[in-house]
């Protein structure tokens, strides 16, 4: 069964994903998250858990935000979940076998269409140079962000193929990417080009390509549409678009928010359909278990 | 001198200059305070107006703050304390599990700039190491940042130790960050919610009144 296809074919009005990512589930399953992050038998049970216990329509893998840059020399910190902590160093430590096992577990097991997480170029580059250092050299020195975007990129290429070849549907998250953080000539300049590749390739491969960036992204809507992904997942979901929506719930609505909040938020975002009636970015991991149930029946 | 052209190179970003121009005003015997009022604040109001509108977007606040900087660390030994004294003081932090400190950094300058005395905790601050900082330095606001939705529940347990403390008399909190709200800021019993640099100093100067 795959609602999500079907949304985006025009088959169906609407599907739901609250972005479920495995700390949440991981939390209700009272396991230590470092230990879910780097086990690819317990990443795929902690997201399969979630996908039985709330019965929405895809699997996200995704740990947390740092697997590449991990991987290409971060350092991250679990307090208890992961936090980046220094720029690109000598040092790497690889969880991307971690992801791909829990990937292919996820994909003989269940009948729902899987989804991996990987980062766009653009705020990958970010977390190698060290946020504030790159976003300065953005104005600065060019020469040296495009290469620490190319550099990002090649990564992405490989780490891409490799999950294509699996033959799952990719989210490319790009949340430094959004004009809360530069403005839209900046994302055309840097963050654009390296996303048209990878959506080209997943394109190339017949899989679901999603983008989510939150934060602002009123003002790059024609930008983002042109990338010709199959899903936008943003945070304001008003602006017309060509591109499937998905969204709708906002992070704090489903974390504080009453039952009545949810359906008015999820009722609203329905009426937009064709829709993902999504949460604008992933949930919490204290998220109430009750309230993830009443967004998804919202939309069943 | 004319004092435009340091105000004229912060908002263009050119630290270099900054530096320059500050020094020569200096010698031309213009106080540290009129620099700082008339150039320096001047400027970093101008690019927070730019910020607001969409014009400027973070890099070129993060530049225009390093700018600000280099002009402030010249002549903030000159200041005499009388005509330094702060309106008010706030500790500021990013809560423990986050290193997104860029936002917190650009409130801290429009912070500075509006006069006020900031104690930065820096980013990835643990609940106690806040509740010990509102202890001792006894601020008027504590300012905290979360750019992470599994970051940002750690606002209530600070909130929560402060008021077993007995710590909130004297004490506004308020908060901000991407995945924050009004919504979240009165669920979690904070006084304030900003949502970029310039509501966090309007925000400040409505509380203390």
């Amino acid at each position: 069964m795959n609602k999500i296809l079907d949304v985006i074919e025009g088959k169906q009005n609407y599907a739901v994903f609250p972005i479920v990512g495995a700390d949440h589930c991981a939390r209700l399953l009272n396991l230590n998250f470092s230990e879910v992050a780097n086990d690819g038998r317990k990443l795929a049970e902690v997201l399969e858990y979630g996908y039985n216990l709330y019965g929405y329509d895809m699997v996200l893998v995704f740990s947390d935000p740092y697997v590449e840059a991990q991987a290409m020399g971060c350092q991250i910190e679990y307090t208890p979940y992961p936090t980046i902590i220094t720029a690109k160093t000598d040092k790497r430590f690889d969880r991307i076998p971690v992801i791909i096992e829990a990937t292919r577990i996820l994909k003989q097991k269940l009948d729902t269409p899987i989804f991996v997480s990987i980062k766009g170029p653009f705020s990958l580059a970010a977390f190698l140079i060290g946020i504030d250092k790159f976003l300065k050299i953005l104005v600065k020195d060019t020469t040296a962000a495009i290469e620490a975007i190319d550099q990002a990129l090649e990564f992405q290429k490989k780490y891409l193929s490799k999950l294509l070849a699996i033959g799952v549907n990719i989210f490319l998250g790009d949340p430094l990417a959004s004009a809360s953080v530069i403005s839209p000539d900046m994302f055309e300049k840097f963050a654009y080009p390296p996303l048209r590749v990878l959506i080209d390739e997943i394109k190339d491969k017949r899989m679901i390509a999603g983008i989510h960036i939150c934060g602002d992204t009123i003002p790059i809507i024609p930008m983002l549409d042109s990338l010709k992904a199959d899903i936008l997942s943003i945070e304001d979901i008003r602006p017309k678009t060509k591109t499937i929506k998905m969204g709708g719930v906002s992070t704090q609505t489903i974390l504080h928010g009453t039952k009545a909040k949810i359906r008015a938020e999820a009722h609203m975002a329905l009426e937009q359909a064709p829709i993902i009636l999504a949460t604008s970015c992933d949930v919490p991991p204290e998220t109430n278990p009750e309230s993830i149930k009443e967004m998804t029946r919202n939309a069943q | 001198m004319d004092l435009d052209k340091i105000k004229k190179a912060i908002i263009d970003m050119d630290d270099g200059a900054v530096k320059t121009l500050v020094e020569t005003a200096l010698k031309e015997k213009i106080s540290a305070q009129e620099i700082l009022q008339n150039s320096l604040i001047a400027g970093m109001k101008e690019v927070g107006r730019l910020f607001s509108e969409q014009v400027y977007f973070v890099p070129e606040v993060l530049l225009a703050s390093e700018a600000f900087y280099i002009g402030f660390n010249i002549i903030s030994p000159l200041i005499k304390p009388q005509q330094g004294k702060s309106k008010a003081k706030v500790v500021m932090c990013v809560i423990e599990g986050d290193i997104h400190d860029i936002g917190k950094n650009i409130v801290k300058v429009m912070i500075e700039a509006a006069g006020y005395e900031v104690i930065d905790l820096g980013r990835n601050v643990a609940v106690k190491r806040i509740v010990d900082a509102v202890e001792k330095e006894k601020p008027d606001v504590l300012a905290m940042s979360s750019l992470m939705t599994t970051t940002m529940m750690s606002m209530t347990e600070v909130i929560k130790e402060l008021d077993k403390m007995g710590l909130r008399k004297n004490l506004k909190i308020i908060v901000g960050g991407a995945p924050l709200n009004q919504e979240f800021c009165d669920q979690i019993g904070a006084d304030g919610y900003g949502c970029d640099a310039q509501e966090a100093v309007q925000l400040i100067e409505e509380l203390i009144k």
